[in-house]
């Protein structure tokens, strides 16, 4: 008995180390293994064939240039997976701020104020309690700082799944709208038939329409109760 | 003062506490995301399927009063409002666009603009489960229609 024991088991542990070796490989590997060759290896490298999609070097891209005066550390034109780093890094002292400033406002009441005031506003409009106007007000300027103020707002137990999703919806589109409008917008302002105003209410306007979009469908379809969490 | 000094968290430590939460939100949640948006971007541009996405799209664009060039507008404002604001103007500028399609734009580049990029940022820092955001990127869609056939009528 113990000696068959201790066979299996040797065979096991042999079976095992074999694993490498003897575990099947799809079609679907060997073709990953020659996209790899092929992506690493920078034979697709040539910049103005489109093939070069596929090239590892021209994903990582380039960061940008610094010449002119107005460049930040991010520089001017740079591409792909580097340019989306050094941009991810100017965004961060905004996040951090805002986080660091709504924890401070959050553990002085200023969330629960506006959660007891606002309710009876929102609650209508949107089907959120009152801490969503904060965000509204907030989102308008800064996406990251109303983003945080919803994280904390869903922590803190003030709003539920199905309140963070449409909040998060709200903020989504047309986000940082305020600062977005009126720096790219501007480029397109003598080319608008109508005030400049208006298309900004139309888009306030579309923002309300969507995340309500989500409160219907949402009361449709988990009456009463909420979603579940992860 | 001096009794706020002694209580054992003070508004300081509150701030450091909230920033801490803002580093690690940013470094773990914002900018894998970012690094995934650019270089999807780096790999449409590369490939060159704008035009031909154009093209395709060029019926469902003439229901909202548009020519299809301008779906190019509204792809290019999908991976970053900037661009997307950039492609109309100069559309503008070479006549393919008049007055009257830009204002039918304008709304569209901003309620679906940015979308790679702000999805990391809104959806990602505000913690909304991962499962739900192609719902998200749907109703900025709808939305942006919505805004393209209200300002066909007041255009």
């Amino acid at each position: 008995m113990d000696k068959n024991k201790q066979k299996t088991e040797q065979t096991r542990l042999q079976e095992r180390s074999d694993l490498g070796m003897s575990q099947k490989v799809g079609v679907a590997g060997y073709f990953a293994l020659i996209f790899a060759v092929i992506f690493f290896s920078g034979l697709l490298s040539d910049k103005e064939n489109w093939a070069s999609a596929f090239d590892y070097s021209t994903l990582t891209g380039n960061f940008g240039t610094m010449s002119k005066e107005t460049a930040t550390f991010r520089g001017i034109g740079g591409t792909g997976a580097m340019d989306g780093f050094l941009f991810s890094i100017t965004l961060m002292p905004a996040v951090i701020l805002a986080l660091g400033i709504i924890n401070v406002l959050d553990k002085l009441g200023a969330l629960r104020a506006a959660q007891r005031l606002l309710t009876p506003l929102m609650r209508p409009i949107m089907g959120v309690p009152g801490v969503g106007a904060f965000v509204c007000v907030t989102g308008l300027q800064s996406s990251d700082a109303g983003a945080s103020i919803i994280k904390e707002a869903r922590e803190t137990g003030m709003i539920t799944e199905k309140e963070r999703f449409i909040l998060a919806t709200w903020l989504f589109s047309a986000s940082g709208i305020m600062v977005n409008y009126f720096g790219s917008g501007a480029a397109l302002f003598d080319a608008l038939t109508v005030p400049i105003i208006v298309p900004l209410l139309v888009i306030i306007a579309g923002k309300f329409i969507g995340a309500n979009i989500v409160r219907i469908v949402l009361n449709i379809k988990y009456k009463g109760s909420d979603i579940s969490g992860e | 003062m001096e009794n706020k000094e002694t209580q054992k968290t003070n508004v300081l430590d509150w701030f450091i506490e909230g920033a801490r939460k803002g580093w690690d939100i940013s470094i773990k949640n914002m900018m894998p995301n970012i690094v995934m948006a650019f270089t999807i971007v780096q790999f449409i541009n590369k490939l060159g399927i704008m035009d031909v996405i154009g093209t395709i799209f060029s019926p469902i664009m003439g229901i909202f009063g548009l020519p299809g060039e301008a779906i190019t507008v509204l792809l290019s404002a999908w991976l970053a409002m900037g661009s997307g604001a950039g492609v109309a103007a100069s559309l503008y500028a070479s006549g393919v666009l008049t007055m009257r399609h830009v204002t039918i734009l304008m709304p569209a580049i901003y309620l679906m603009g940015a979308q790679l990029n702000y999805m990391s940022r809104c959806l990602g820092i505000s913690n909304l489960p991962k499962k739900y955001w192609k719902w998200c990127l749907l109703v900025c869609i709808i939305n942006a229609m919505i805004a393209m056939w209200i300002m066909n009528l007041i255009a």
